[in-house]
């Protein structure tokens, strides 16, 4: 009984979801319903990579990430470009990191030097000159053209590839532009002074030495990626794209969004001015048009019995679809539901059943408590940032041979994840998987109505549309939670 | 009287500046002015006027209430859109449908409040972000490519000879400063009125003022429909001087524009976002020539720094210090009397 | 008996606005040092300065001779410092389980001092399952101090623990805190003056930001002066 009231909106809320389908899928033949229904949560799984991330975030630290959208499609494209070819990303990679390996020298330079005002942004000048030569001429665009016409070939020239030394100077550039910036951004904060040196020196240590072995193994690793194949590539083009969202989620959070904590609304004016970046930054790298990433093989291997008579069959077959529900449905698409099953379940035991699980739900109702206790929340933060946007990265690489990758999957991803938490409660789990539910099912309802056409009794023809109806008409759903219970349906945080 | 003499001379400055620099860019390359730079610095400077009402009305709500809408350019994109249609397609004569946008903008406004000011802070920048992001994919949408021309755009609005920008270029310049000045004062006049009052109250802590007994949903509401008319009259005025209206208009981007001209030049100063404009268009301009394709990549970072470091922006920074230095003075004298 | 705690003369904001104006005290180990004062003197704020949640621009905050001022809390907490904060601040979303492991500092904290603390607080042991937010308010509360007994702390900041508990409760929560005091050193801010002055050694007052008068807790009971004008009539 007590269960029963408790979670008595989210009963309400179900009950009446139930009756919606019903009426929706009223009058449709079962061989559609299954298929709407299985787009639909294949969309769900989707949104739901995305969105949890996002409600997990805002949950623990009340920061609205407008970048999260911006990290799916980060995540698509670092592996779509591991899966198709990884020069670009051995190239970049190393250089970024060490980058990132001078700003981390912030807290150790905090011990010798704190610069004055006028200092500070004389280092951040001189750093952005160091930059620019160090980036001066790189051939980025020759190694963007040739991972897109080499598609998952082994190229035995150095074609595209600048000569090591010009490399390791490009990187020692990196490396000097990161640490004068680091002297820009050093304070004379007990945090940063108490920070320990010797873990701050093997940090940066570290960072280079990587950057370095990534850079001279350059070659050998290419050759040995393109090597592997199709299936367990893309697995690592997953791991991939989930590292390098995880990786820009931590530094996000460890540098922009940290010093921000005392100016909430700065914080997401920042993530706001995040998308647009990121946004930039793709069109410049992999330019306006987007591209498709092949279906791994596992998922779409040719035979004459294809598509396969049951998942059973399908199994031995790994055609590219399978009948169910009396119609062929692309496996490829139930991988990606399996995938958000997975996550979820992920989700879901470290959120119960571990210790840092246990710290993320106590912080989310009292963070400064939870400090209090003797836990470096400020960690938990920063982990928890990277996990919602390697989910989100996951996400990305997992959508890419679905919907490929595209400068505008961020602002599309990011839409629809804001309407998932809306419609779920901002820092739910179960709101964000019943949202995504709701969304997934309600666009791929849309998706068959439009291309149908809707006939009402008095119209003499049916009206049809395109998929951007469609995709504007979750917005209505919306629109209506909002109208009926603000808070979403699980919501409790206003 | 002297004292107000002196708060404005710098904005009668301005102004003054403004209606002689056609004229003196004119004189100085010798050129008349419907040719070379002094027809083009014109164009500039009317791009400069349409956004700074735009930041203008963006201020409204985030620098004088203390709401963070990240679906402004909905509104800039209805009025731009709505000229078009009304104009082109329905065949209304100009002052009309500038009355319709008014009321359709007002309408919108209202609507997207109501159902968005239920809810707080983040949330609202969210949703309002939701509702600009389904209007830009709607009329990208091919459904209504004869009215909107998908994403083409909507090309060929027809502008009566007098004020058209193409023809009559330093008439269309007049016009636009006018129209600036005129939302300017306008904009000073709600703010120092008893509800620009209140939406202070609200900005500086929404509970008290709730408390105090003030229908604070009112309020805001109110601010997002005078903040929607005045975006929407921008977004109008822009599709005049382009003869177009396209998709661009009710993209994200236009509300980063709109939030970067504010934060350059200061939220909730009035003349803070319009100078912000100048700023950015100016300095857009010359990035543009100097970086190409770039500049906008390094505009995301300037915006970032400037997020980071400068948050009060150029008149805010600007009144900032001239209080601290006020202050040091006072402090100073007060010593010295001593 | 040497101080474990010292706080010389600390300066705190909230915001702009100037809270503690110079609050200092000392805190011998192993006593009861009750923090007496008004509505908004500032006895919770200067709780807070201590473990780090509001910290002071300047003065000293000396634990265990050093100076800890200006660290994070998670740091000062660690060195042995429990806080339980007005309000109770239990997580109402955990289980009373899950409330105590999370203080846990070391594996197995809760494991060794299980019988002392289910000790105090059979209650707690019974309903070790529930969820935290089914208590009712005196459970709650000795959950909030039972959570601070987990680790091995030196000194035990209780913000107003008889808040909103009815006298029976308050006789049992002073018998568990006079219990402690065995174990470790105890800083108390506390509204009722009945229940401070028979569990303290001794007091501070703090008014206005300031720490004004201290002593022995025996010497004030018999002050009504003192008490009338710093606590007000009805304590008096």
């Amino acid at each position: 009984m007590a269960w029963i009231n408790q979670n008595r909106n989210a009963l309400i809320s179900a009950v009446i979801v139930v009756i919606v389908l019903a009426l929706m899928f009223n009058g449709m033949s079962p061989q559609t319903a299954s298929s709407v229904i299985l787009s639909g949560i294949t969309l769900a799984a989707l949104y739901f990579l995305v969105a949890s991330g996002v409600s997990l975030i805002f949950g623990l630290m009340d920061v609205l990430n407008f970048a999260h959208g911006s990290l799916f499609m980060i995540g698509a494209y670092a592996g779509w470009t591991y899966y198709t070819n990884p020069r670009l990303l051995f190239n970049t990679g190393s250089l970024l990191l060490a980058l990132v390996a001078g700003f981390a020298l912030s807290p150790l330079l905090a011990r010798f030097i704190v610069l004055p005002r006028w200092a500070r942004w004389l280092a951040f000048l001189i750093a952005f000159v160091i930059a620019i030569f160090s980036v001066r001429d790189f051939p980025i665009d020759k190694l963007v053209a040739m991972g897109m016409t080499m598609t998952g070939k082994v190229i035995p020239t150095a074609e595209a590839q600048e000569p090591m030394t010009t490399m390791l100077m490009r990187l020692a550039g990196a490396f000097l532009a990161g640490a004068v910036a680091s002297a820009g951004i050093a304070t004379r904060s007990a945090e940063r002074r108490a920070a320990p040196m010797q873990q701050t020196i093997a940090l940066v240590i570290g960072m280079i030495v990587a950057a370095v072995i990534i850079l001279l193994a350059r070659e050998p690793g290419e050759q040995f990626i393109l090597q592997t194949d199709s299936n367990w590539r893309f697995l690592m083009a997953m791991v991939a794209g989930a590292l390098t969202g995880g990786a820009i989620g931590a530094l996000m959070e460890w540098g922009l969004i940290r010093p921000l904590y005392s100016r909430p609304i700065y914080q997401i004016l920042l993530t706001l001015g995040l998308t647009f970046v990121f946004d930039q930054v793709v069109r410049f790298v992999w330019g306006p048009a987007g591209a498709f990433m092949e279906i791994p093989k596992w998922f779409n291997t040719p035979s004459k019995d294809c598509p396969s008579d049951n998942l059973w069959v399908w199994f031995a077959q790994n055609c590219d679809s399978v009948f169910i529900g009396g119609r062929p449905f692309p496996s490829y698409r139930l991988f990606i539901i399996l995938v958000g099953i997975l996550m979820l379940i992920v989700i879901a035991l470290l959120l119960q059943r571990t210790r840092f699980g246990m710290i993320i739900r106590a912080g989310v109702q009292d963070s400064e408590m939870v400090e209090a206790l003797g836990i470096n929340v400020r960690r938990v933060f920063t982990l928890v940032f990277a996990i919602g946007a390697a989910l989100a990265g996951l996400g990305g690489v997992v959508a890419a041979p679905f919907l490929g990758v595209y400068p505008g999957m961020a602002m599309e991803f990011l839409l629809q994840a804001f309407i998932v938490v809306v419609i779920g409660g901002l820092g739910s789990i179960p709101g964000a998987v019943a949202g995504a539910l709701l969304v997934g099912l309600a666009r791929a309802y849309g998706d068959n109505i439009v291309l149908a056409g809707i006939q009402l009794p008095w119209m003499k023809d049916a009206i049809s549309g395109s998929p951007a109806i469609a995709r504007a008409s979750t917005v209505l759903i919306m629109a209506i939670v909002l109208f009926l219970k603000p808070t979403g349906i699980f919501g409790k945080k206003d | 009287m002297t004292k107000s003499i002196r708060d404005h001379l710098p904005y009668l400055l301005l102004l003054a500046a403004l209606v002689v620099l056609p004229f003196a860019i004119s004189f100085l390359t010798g050129e008349p002015l419907n040719k070379g730079i002094a027809l083009f610095s014109q164009g500039l400077m009317i791009q400069v006027f349409i956004l700074a009402v735009f930041a203008l009305s963006y201020d409204i709500l985030m620098g004088h209430t203390g709401i963070l809408s990240f679906g402004h350019a909905l509104f800039f994109g209805t009025g731009a859109y709505a000229l078009g249609i009304l104009v082109k397609y329905a065949h209304w004569s100009l002052p009309v449908a500038i009355l319709a946008i008014i009321v359709i903008a007002a309408l919108e406004s209202f609507v997207i409040g109501i159902l968005s000011l239920r809810v707080h802070g983040v949330y609202f920048a969210m949703v309002t972000l939701a509702f600009a992001t389904v209007a830009f994919i709607l009329v990208e949408a091919t459904d209504f490519k004869q009215w909107t021309g998908a994403e083409d755009g909507l090309h060929g609005i027809p502008v009566p000879d007098a004020i058209n920008p193409a023809i009559h270029r330093t008439e269309f310049y007049f016009l636009a400063l006018a129209f600036a000045v005129a939302i300017f004062l306008l904009v000073k006049l709600f703010v120092d009125s008893p509800s620009g009052r209140v939406w202070a109250a609200i900005r500086e802590n929404e509970a008290r003022a709730t408390s105090i007994g003030f229908n604070t949903l009112a309020f805001k509401v109110q601010a997002t429909i005078i903040s929607g008319i005045i975006a929407a009259l921008a977004g109008a005025l822009n599709a005049m001087w382009n003869l177009s209206a396209t998709p661009q208009t009710m993209e994200v981007g236009t509300t980063i524009n709109a939030l970067l001209m504010t934060i350059i030049g200061g939220s909730g100063t009035i003349i803070g976002p319009m100078l912000g404009a100048g700023v950015l268009q100016l300095l857009g301009y010359f990035l543009n020539l100097w970086l190409g394709s770039i500049w906008q990549l390094v505009f995301g970072l300037i915006y970032i720094l400037l997020v980071l470091f400068v948050p009060y922006g150029i008149v805010g920074t600007w009144r900032v210090k001239q209080l601290d230095w006020r202050a040091a003075w006072r402090a100073r004298f007060a010593r010295v009397s001593k | 008996m040497p101080n474990i705690l010292e706080l010389n003369s600390i300066q705190t904001f909230i915001g702009q606005f100037h809270i503690l104006e110079g609050v200092s005290l000392s805190v011998a180990e192993g006593s009861i040092t009750a923090l007496l004062g008004r509505n908004g003197a500032g006895k919770t704020t200067t709780l807070k300065s201590i473990i780090g949640l509001r910290p002071p621009r300047d003065g000293a905050v000396i634990f265990a001779g050093t100076d800890i001022r200006g660290r994070r809390p998670y740091d000062i907490a660690a060195l042995g410092i429990g806080y339980v904060p007005e309000h109770r601040a239990i997580f109402r979303a955990l289980t009373v389980e899950e409330n105590l492991k999370i203080a846990e500092r070391k594996k197995g904290d809760l494991a060794r001092r299980a019988d002392f603390i289910f000790g105090l607080f059979p209650d707690l042991k019974k309903f070790i399952k529930l969820s935290a937010g089914q208590l009712s308010g005196g459970q709650q509360q000795m959950l909030a101090i039972a959570r601070a007994l987990v680790p091995d702390n030196r000194l035990l900041l209780i913000d107003e623990p008889s808040e909103g508990l009815a006298p029976i409760l308050i006789e049992q929560l002073m018998t568990s805190i006079r219990s402690l005091s065995a174990h470790t050193t105890v800083l108390l801010v506390e509204q009722n003056f009945r229940m401070a002055s028979q569990l303290a050694d001794s007091y501070y007052l703090i008014d206005d930001g300031k720490s004004v008068q201290h002593g022995a807790m025996k010497d004030l009971v018999n002050d009504r002066a003192t008490i009338q004008r710093y606590l007000g009539a009805a304590q008096a």
